[in-house]
């Protein structure tokens, strides 16, 4: 504590017990409300927050408790606590408030709510090796874009696609291809974010062919809760115009997509 | 040759497929059975192997307290190998009378190699005893070095016994190619089933982690017999041993996660789907499971060796620094915790856009995890360092320049470790994997590195005083009960992962797993398995631990007056 | 002591109820079996027919000669006039409707085989399991014709449903072989239809490699191999048509005909 601070308050500062304690409200503050703040950032979920309290709070019970005299102060107001007559108050303040705080907990795990349960999805399920494509099969495993062979004639697909992306697919996954189109905000799950990193850049060209093939009712069981609305677009396009598309969305966004040999998923 | 086949065949189709279990049905008492069994098989393998370097210090460095400490862990191996045999046999009959089809399968293609399995048991089991019961008459000379290799050939039969069980498994999960379901197994080579893609590596991946989990059990002993103990000079031992065991296991655990990156590629490259199905498909959150554990192992290991500074005079120097050595730690496992895929609610995934977070999603990406798990590593081998140097004075002419090379080669570490880790955000995804080896190549040359220069620093160098071993506060104990549990706990979890990626399969798509039992559980079923397979494991193992304490006349004792007797704890 | 103890058993259930807990927090995904190959009891037409086409093109091994055109007829395209399968099921046996037909005709090939095409089809029925026996049956009907194949014509499994593609023999016995197990090579070549692909003197197709002087070749060892593992190797010349001799005479044949067809090939010098 190299800060100029009163003597009073110098005393808090030094004090064991007052440090986790402003280490813990410290850490709450920069994740709930220093985080939303950043540029380009959002809300931090509340089963992040859960985890990283947890995280910093063992880390404060280490620091605490990793020798003898530390631990021995940190223990001090908690025994005092305890005991001291003259904070009888403060005492009763305290046990009314953890048993109030554990009552208002258990209530709100199981107070009954309209929204939905926070749920998991596997963004990226795994995909089957082979698929069939309107009665003729597809090995998904080792393929790459056809239409990547001739490079000369890419011009012309990329035009294919653009057309068929903004006759298909624009309104869920709208303009800018970020999955904010005009009828995104009524989805659950929300339409994919072609811009965003962790979509097309982590696949390869034939799990996207996969995924616009056989869409939503195509997508094993660990995409669900929440079915996806996403069509099966093996009904409504040809291979050729999919895989078009597939060019499209690469171009446009400037992801390269993912190859074959010796990938390890960026995934944990 | 087609006559076996027409054997084979009729025994498959008179026996049924499936046998049921009452009331915990028979996938979960194959499961119990064949963890129990495993936990047990990495126990009487990865203690040999410490008992063999124990006593060889002992012999080469002529310190008496090695050779005994080796015994007392050769002595918990004589009941432990009882109960690998029989849970091996559990599992063995549960199999065939569970799984008939599937285990007359395996062994039409195993046969020759289970036979040579149960004959190297019996090699196994005289060694131990001749190792065992051998050590006071064979204690001089000569006759010392014969005793130790006798040691050397315990753990050679423990390896391939070891190499021949992985096979079976890791046909199961990656059989060669060309088997498809219509191969006939009796046409199968040997070899060639044997030699399948994630043996070596699942070999190696093993053999790494017996050691760590041998000494996360034999840390647990010591401070279970800590906290029992009497005297002072009983605490003392079993504090050091204490020590010695988390010692091996952390270090050991340092290189466990490269044998895993090792076996993952070996996964990917033998099936894509395999692979997607373990690290992103319905097994994703199994990973952010391990991150925690493997954090609470790393903290944990950390603490104790903090806590182990305050006996150590002259220590206090490097008090101050702990704390900013708690804060890497803690703020990568908060990276290395953070996952990909964010469990949230509607609302929340509005307002993220997504179930990536746009800000935090940057740290659930392998770039950020790497260098996450790299720094935590160097930071636990600085603690190490520093526990080290806790009581010498260097007396070398350069120690402040031999110093300085040491912090210059960790920071050299850390800076390609963090360079390599931001840059792998503006690569492909081919290039960022290879960025990892360069990662774990700095950690490992700076780990090699500094301790090679620390054992020269610390020649001649004068003591600030002796360890106090035995003033240790008993939670420091409590830790290694921790890491021990965790330790278990881990290898069950990492059991599940291995087995469950085959997912409806017996052999991966050649035999497929037709009984109710299919589908693959979620987590939350599987940690009740685990924690189950852990607590009948623990239990037996206390158990063994006290036996050890009725039969022994202590191994310790014979250095003090021998007037500390062990209660019957 | 006993505080130590329970003390430290408490440390340890601590620990396992955490891990537990958290590990049970987390949303719960189970990874099922695929639809596709358990069909159910209110399983549709158009899974069994979906299921159907992956074992004929797949599994099932049809295509290997019903897609030809020479060995045997085609299924899946019209077939002199007469329409593809499904349209020309019914009228095939009198008295017997398409179902019946077809699975008869995949149970016992040999008694239904069309004029002018060798007997050389397998027993389906001892190849796949009922439920792909039944897709099958579906599929070829939904070429042409209309599907009534219903999961109550699939026998329930027994308790030791098979396994894809086993091939089992009847027990204990063995499978009685080819001819009523007869020993003579000649008949057990005839019974088989090895000269649907192979000529051996002067007589049979020319799809396989001649066996006139095969005994020249290979060895009797290398023959036995080559009839119980056809793919185990490849003679040359033939590389394009690697796979497409039946695994399954290894499994159709009793063992004194083998040995009595190996010497018999052997001897061709």
């Amino acid at each position: 504590m190299s800060l100029r601070l009163p003597p009073a308050l110098r005393r808090y500062a030094e004090h064991p017990f007052w440090q986790a304690v402003g280490l813990l409200v410290l850490a709450y503050v920069v994740v709930v409300f220093v985080i939303p703040l950043l540029p380009g950032s959002a809300i931090v979920p509340k089963s992040v927050v859960l985890q990283y309290m947890a995280t910093v709070l063992v880390g404060v019970l280490i620091y605490v408790s990793d020798n003898e005299e530390r631990w021995a102060r940190f223990k001090e107001p908690l025994g005092a606590l305890a005991t001291e007559p003259r904070l009888k108050l403060v005492r009763g303040v305290v046990l009314a408030g953890v048993t109030g705080l554990v009552g208002l907990v258990t209530y709100g795990q199981v107070r009954t709510t309209v929204a939905a349960p926070p749920n998991l999805r596997s963004i990226h399920p795994a995909p089957p090796t082979e698929i069939t494509f309107r009665g003729h099969s597809v090995t998904l495993t080792g393929l790459d874009n056809p239409l990547r062979q001739h490079p000369e004639s890419a011009a012309a697909h990329l035009v294919v696609g653009k057309r068929i992306y903004y006759q298909n697919c624009l309104p869920c996954h709208g303009d800018h291809l970020d999955g904010q189109g005009h009828y995104a905000s009524g989805f659950n799950p929300i339409p994919a974010n072609f811009q965003d990193n962790g979509t097309i850049a982590q696949l390869t060209e034939s799990f996207v062919f996969w995924r616009i093939a056989k869409g939503g009712p195509g997508l094993p069981r660990e995409g669900t809760p929440w079915n996806s609305a996403m069509p099966r677009w093996e009904d409504f396009l040809t291979e050729r115009e999919i895989w078009s598309v597939i060019l499209f969305l690469y171009d446009q966004t400037g992801w390269t997509p993912r190859t074959w040999e010796k990938t390890v998923s960026s995934e944990r | 040759m087609s006559d076996v086949l027409l054997l084979v065949q009729a025994a498959a189709d008179t026996t049924r497929a499936y046998g049921e279990f009452p009331v915990i049905g028979a996938r979960a008492a194959v499961w119990i059975a064949a963890e129990v069994h495993l936990m047990f098989a990495a126990f009487v393998l990865g203690v040999p192997m410490f008992a063999v370097v124990t006593e060889a210090i002992g012999i080469f460095g002529g310190d008496e307290r090695y050779d005994r400490l080796s015994k007392e862990f050769t002595r918990l191996l004589l009941v432990a190998y009882s109960a690998t045999a029989i849970w091996g046999t559990v599992l063995l009959f549960f199999l065939a009378t569970l799984y008939p089809r599937f285990f007359a399968y395996l062994f039409a293609i195993f046969k020759y190699s289970a036979w040579v399995y149960a004959g190297l048991f019996f090699f196994e089991s005289f060694t131990l005893y001749l190792y065992y019961y051998g050590w006071d008459r064979w204690k001089k000379g000569r006759a010392k070095v014969g005793h130790w290799t006798l040691g050397i050939l315990l753990n050679v039969w423990g390896t391939i016994v070891m190499f021949i069980a992985n096979s079976w498994l890791t046909y199961m999960m990656s059989p060669p190619r060309d088997i498809g379901p219509t191969t006939d197994p009796t046409t199968i080579k040997l070899w060639h089933a044997i030699a399948n893609a994630t043996w070596m590596p699942i070999n190696v991946h093993r053999l790494v982690a017996n050691v760590v989990f041998g000494g996360a059990i034999v840390g647990a002993y010591a401070s279970y017999r800590f906290l029992a103990a009497r005297t002072d000079e009983e605490r003392a031992h079993y504090d050091w041993m204490g020590y010695v065991g988390n010692f091996i296991a952390i270090s050991a655990l340092i290189v466990l996660p490269f044998a895993g990156y090792w076996l993952g590629r070996e996964i990917y490259q033998y099936d894509q789907s395999m692979g997607i199905t373990m690290m992103g498909g319905f097994m994703s959150w199994l990973w952010v499971i391990q991150a925690f554990l493997i954090a609470v192992l790393f903290l944990t290991g950390n603490y104790y060796l903090w806590i182990g500074m305050g006996r150590i005079p002259g220590a206090e120097r490097f008090r101050p620094y702990t704390k900013w050595l708690l804060a890497v730690l803690v703020l990568g496992a908060i990276v290395w915790g953070t996952p990909h895929t964010m469990i949230a609610d509607s609302k929340e995934l509005a307002a993220m856009g997504g179930s990536h977070h746009p800000f935090l999603g940057a740290l659930g990406v392998m770039s950020a995890k790497n260098t996450a798990v790299n720094l935590m590593i160097l930071t636990t081998f600085l603690s190490f360092l520093m526990y080290r140097r806790g009581n010498m004075r260097l007396v070398v002419p350069w120690a402040r320049a031999g110093t300085m090379i040491q912090a210059a080669m960790f920071a050299i570490a850390a800076g390609v470790v963090l360079f390599y880790g931001i840059r792998g955000y503006f690569v492909d995804a081919i290039v960022r994997i290879g960025f990892s080896v360069y990662q774990v190549l700095a950690v490992l040359a700076c780990i090699a590195g500094v301790t090679v220069i620390d054992i020269l620093l610390g020649r001649g160098a004068q003591s600030l005083g002796a360890i106090q071993w035995g003033k240790m506060p008993p939670r420091s104990q409590y830790a290694l009960f921790i890491l021990a549990v965790t330790f278990t706990w881990l290898m069950g979890l990492m059991g599940f992962a291995r087995s469950g990626v085959r997912q409806y399969w017996h052999v991966w798509q050649v035999m497929q797993d037709t009984s109710k039992y299919a589908a693959t559980p979620a987590l939350g079923y599987a940690s009740k398995m685990i924690s189950l397979c852990v607590l009948i494991f623990l239990s037996l193992v206390a158990f063994v631990f006290w036996l050890g304490g009725l039969a022994e006349k202590s191994t310790f004792v014979s250095a003090g007056e021998g007037k500390a007797r062990h209660v019957g704890h | 002591m006993w505080v130590t103890n329970l003390k430290i058993v408490g440390v340890v259930l601590g620990v396992l109820s955490l891990y537990t807990l958290i590990a049970n927090k987390i949303p719960q995904v189970q990874s099922e079996v695929p639809q596709a190959l358990a069909l159910g009891a209110n399983v549709t037409p158009e899974q069994l027919v979906a299921a159907g086409e992956k074992v004929f093109n797949g599994i099932g091994g049809c295509t290997t000669c019903h897609g030809l055109g020479t060995r045997a007829p085609n299924l899946l395209t019209d077939e002199k006039g007469t329409g593809p399968i499904g349209a020309r099921c019914g009228r095939r046996e009198t008295g017997k409707t398409c179902k019946q037909y077809l699975f008869e005709s995949l149970d016992n090939p040999t008694a239904y085989v069309v004029p002018g095409y060798q007997p050389i089809m397998p027993v389906m029925t001892k190849q796949l399991s009922p439920e792909q026996v039944w897709a099958v049956i579906a599929f070829l009907e939904s070429q042409g014709g209309t599907v009534d194949v219903t999961a109550s014509d699939i026998p329930a499994p027994s308790p030791g449903a098979l396994t894809p593609g086993a091939s089992p023999g009847s027990p204990g016995s063995g499978p009685p072989g080819f001819a009523a197990g007869s020993t003579d090579p000649k008949a057990i070549i005839q019974a088989a239809g090895c000269l649907a692909c192979h000529k051996l003197d002067g007589q049979g197709q020319m799809i396989a490699p001649d066996l006139t002087h095969v005994g020249s070749r290979r060895d009797a060892e290398s023959i036995r191999k080559k009839i119980l593992d056809p793919a185990s190797s490849v003679a040359k010349g033939y590389e394009k048509l690697a796979g497409i001799m039946p695994k399954t005479f290894g499994s159709m044949m009793n063992a004194s005909q083998l040995e009595a067809l190996v010497q018999y090939l052997a001897a061709h010098k």
